[in-house]
């Protein structure tokens, strides 16, 4: 069995199955929890539109505190966007996709996917840049942090140059692309990369309980 | 990295041809073909360009084929397959080409030589018709 | 037994003008990327040189390797190796039989011992005592072993004797093997493919007898000049998939526009070989060419790496039922650990309420 047949193999299911009993295991266990009974009088007796309304509005920077968080937030987005664009509208990975879901859609030209990843990787180092030279943010990040960022930036690094040919032969390079995809879907339920999941959750609970109070959103 | 030059190189594909279709490669091999017959003149040393061997588009062919030209001799080799061999408008400058008994070109070369090669009768080729020749006649006699 | 014989005497005999042969070793010299000068050289070096004494072992195979060899598109080219060779033993192509064939390979390995070159197409069977092949009552192996000994070099040609090819497919029942799992002391060049281009059989084979040794290798023993790019590297399709513009089916727009076959499982882009450049048929085509991916046959195991029709990136089993049973544990597993901790959340409630 050579490098390809391995990623290809055992080390996808593998990562699969992680992946998913990971995903299961920790939205149960959030979901499942006991609610803290709440007495008082609602203000609202539906609470589900302040949660989609916290959703939307805590993915805007507050007018007061703008000035501060918009580079790092539109770097954040830049690189979010770039990811989806990458991940869910290049050809090969949409084949990917199908394969696993059946599920099928029109691909996006190879050059706007090759300059999504470039800027994508760019952004992503700024904000690791950030992270390290930002006083307040080294003292916040732990391991979590840095080796979220890691099996983010890995997956597309390998991939261009997959697809550029650099640097080794191509089944070389489509092994490590894969096995680094494995790395991520390892990771993605233990660590910090699980708020793709969770953003929306806690900000829902928070809107949820903020309708139900009657305080503004 | 030695043997590094014993690696062969065969690029097949053409180039992708600029807007006139014309690669540069064609004129490169012409300037080549001014220095071979510059060292030719000066030391006698005959040598070959095989066209194969770097990417052409087919207007560089053309560019070629209208520069160098036809010349006074043209032969054809019938040798498995048939051998055009053909002189170009620059005298010492042979334009060969190597079919195969289908018609397809199996070999295309520039030789700068006085006569190539393939050409000339073989020494023992000659021996070998000499004995045939005279059992010929003998048998005639 | 053959005098010592010059290929000189044997183009004679043979009828073969020397300008056909000059002509053969500048194809050669021009297929193989040599110099020009190479083929002058070539064709003087080998007319006074003895023939080069060639010993054929056939052992698990399906003689498609021969076949590619001997019924060329251009035989008159391809088959002009037969003159600078002396074949003294081939089971296909001999005349002998029986224990006259066989003491054929003993004369040629007695006559020539350190100077022949062996080459092998067909794996090896090393299961039970490797008795799923036998010639004349002795074992593949045992014949491999014996014969190799006296080699000055071996010729491992197709993907069976290169990597074991078919019979060492899963679940391989006869123990298959490769020459190079055998013979570890003697120089080995692989010329896989399934079977290879006879042109390239043809010019390793010619470059061995001009010069007296293999050509460059690459680390799976591959002649450089054939196998230093990918199928995809040089495919006419290219710029299609550069483009992103891929054939979906076999009978789509797609394909009718000659796009890309990537998605419908070409291995053109792991494959190394130069069927792009070289084609088949006297260069008439390739696979892709007509219209059907590459199945990647001169790699190794490439019938055991998924189906044919499968895209080169996606997974390889069928991770359906590992990703159901991996989410109702997860789920198992989620749901106890609520359990715990709203039974946690309830003592520090009742704590709070004391």
């Amino acid at each position: 069995m050579d490098l390809l047949q391995f990623a290809r193999g055992p080390a996808l299911t593998w990562a699969f199955a992680i992946f998913v009993f990971g995903m299961s295991w920790r939205l149960l266990g959030i979901l499942l929890l006991k609610r803290r009974p709440d007495y008082s009088e609602p203000r609202h007796a539906t609470s589900w539109p302040g949660a989609i309304k916290l959703i939307i509005t805590r993915s805007w920077p507050r007018r007061e505190f703008r000035p501060r968080t918009v580079f790092g937030l539109s770097v954040g987005y830049i690189f979010h966007f770039g990811l989806v664009i990458v991940v869910f509208g290049f050809a090969p990975h949409i084949m990917f996709f199908r394969s696993l879901t059946g599920l099928d859609w029109p691909n996006l030209p190879n050059a706007v996917i090759y300059i999504s990843g470039a800027i994508t990787i760019a952004a992503l180092i700024i904000v690791l840049g950030r992270r390290l030279t930002n006083p307040v943010m080294r003292l916040l990040s732990n391991f979590d942090d840095y080796f979220s960022w890691f099996v983010t930036i890995t997956p597309v690094v390998t991939g261009m140059l997959a697809v550029a040919h650099l640097g080794a032969r191509y089944e070389t390079l489509l092994a490590v692309h894969i096995l680094s995809i494995a790395l991520l879907l390892v990771w993605f339920p233990f660590g910090k990369l699980m708020h793709s999941a969770l953003i929306f959750i806690s900000r829902g609970t928070t809107g949820a309980l903020f309708e139900r109070k009657g305080a503004s959103i | 990295m030695s043997g590094l030059e014993n690696i062969g190189v065969k690029i097949i594909n053409p180039l992708t041809p600029q807007t006139d279709g014309v690669s540069g490669n064609a004129d490169a091999i012409l300037h080549e073909l001014v220095a071979l017959l510059e060292t030719y003149i000066d030391s006698g040393e005959n040598s070959a360009i095989d066209l194969h061997s770097l990417p052409l588009t087919p207007t560089d062919y053309e560019l070629l084929r209208a520069t160098l030209a036809e010349g006074e001799v043209h032969a054809n080799i019938n040798a498995v397959g048939n051998t055009e061999v053909r002189e170009t408008l620059y005298p010492g400058v042979w334009w060969l080409t190597y079919y195969n008994v289908e018609g397809d070109i199996v070999a295309d070369l520039l030789e700068v030589i006085d006569v190539p090669e393939i050409l000339k009768a073989p020494a023992e080729d000659i021996r070998d018709g000499l004995v045939r020749l005279r059992d010929l006649l003998t048998q005639m006699e | 037994m053959n005098e010592p014989d010059t290929l000189g005497a044997s183009l004679t005999r043979t009828g073969i003008s020397r300008r056909s042969f000059l002509k053969f070793c500048t194809a050669m010299a021009s297929l193989m990327a040599l110099p020009p000068s190479a083929a002058y050289a070539m064709a003087d070096a080998l007319q006074r040189t003895q023939r080069q004494s060639v010993i054929w072992l056939s052992f698990q195979e399906c003689t498609g390797c021969v076949e590619s060899l001997t019924r060329s598109f251009d035989p008159t080219l391809e088959q002009m190796i037969f003159e600078m060779i002396s074949l003294d033993y081939q089971h296909t192509l001999q005349a002998a039989s029986g224990t006259a064939a066989e003491s054929a390979r003993e004369q040629a390995m007695k006559a020539s011992y350190g100077k022949y070159l062996l080459i092998v197409d067909g794996s090896i069977p090393t299961k039970d005592g490797g008795v799923y092949s036998t010639v004349a009552g002795i074992s593949n192996y045992d014949m491999l072993v014996e014969t190799a000994k006296g080699a000055a070099a071996i010729v491992s040609v197709g993907t069976c004797s290169s990597y074991g090819g078919i019979p060492h497919a899963n679940p391989n029942p006869t123990g298959a093997v490769a020459v190079t799992d055998i013979i570890k002391d003697k120089p080995v060049m692989n010329v896989p493919g399934c079977p290879p281009i006879p042109s390239v059989i043809a010019g390793v084979l010619a470059y061995f007898v001009t010069y007296g040794k293999l050509p460059e290798l690459d680390h799976l023993n591959r002649p450089k000049v054939f196998f230093a790019d990918t199928i995809h590297d040089r495919c006419y399709r290219r710029p299609f998939y550069d483009q992103g513009k891929f054939a979906k089916t076999f009978d789509d727009e797609g394909a009718r526009n000659g796009w890309c076959l990537y998605e419908l499982g070409c291995k053109g882009p792991t494959t190394y070989n130069a069927c792009a450049t070289i084609k088949w048929n006297g260069g008439v085509s390739f696979p892709i060419e007509s219209g059907h991916g590459c199945l990647g046959c001169s790699e190794p195991n490439f019938w055991d790496k998924g189906s044919f029709y499968q895209p080169l990136p996606t997974p390889l089993a069928d991770n359906a039922p590992v990703i159901a049973a991996a989410t109702l544990g997860g789920i198992a597993v989620g749901t106890v650990a609520a359990v715990v901790s709203r039974k946690h959340q309830a003592d520090i409630g009742t704590k709070e309420g004391k």
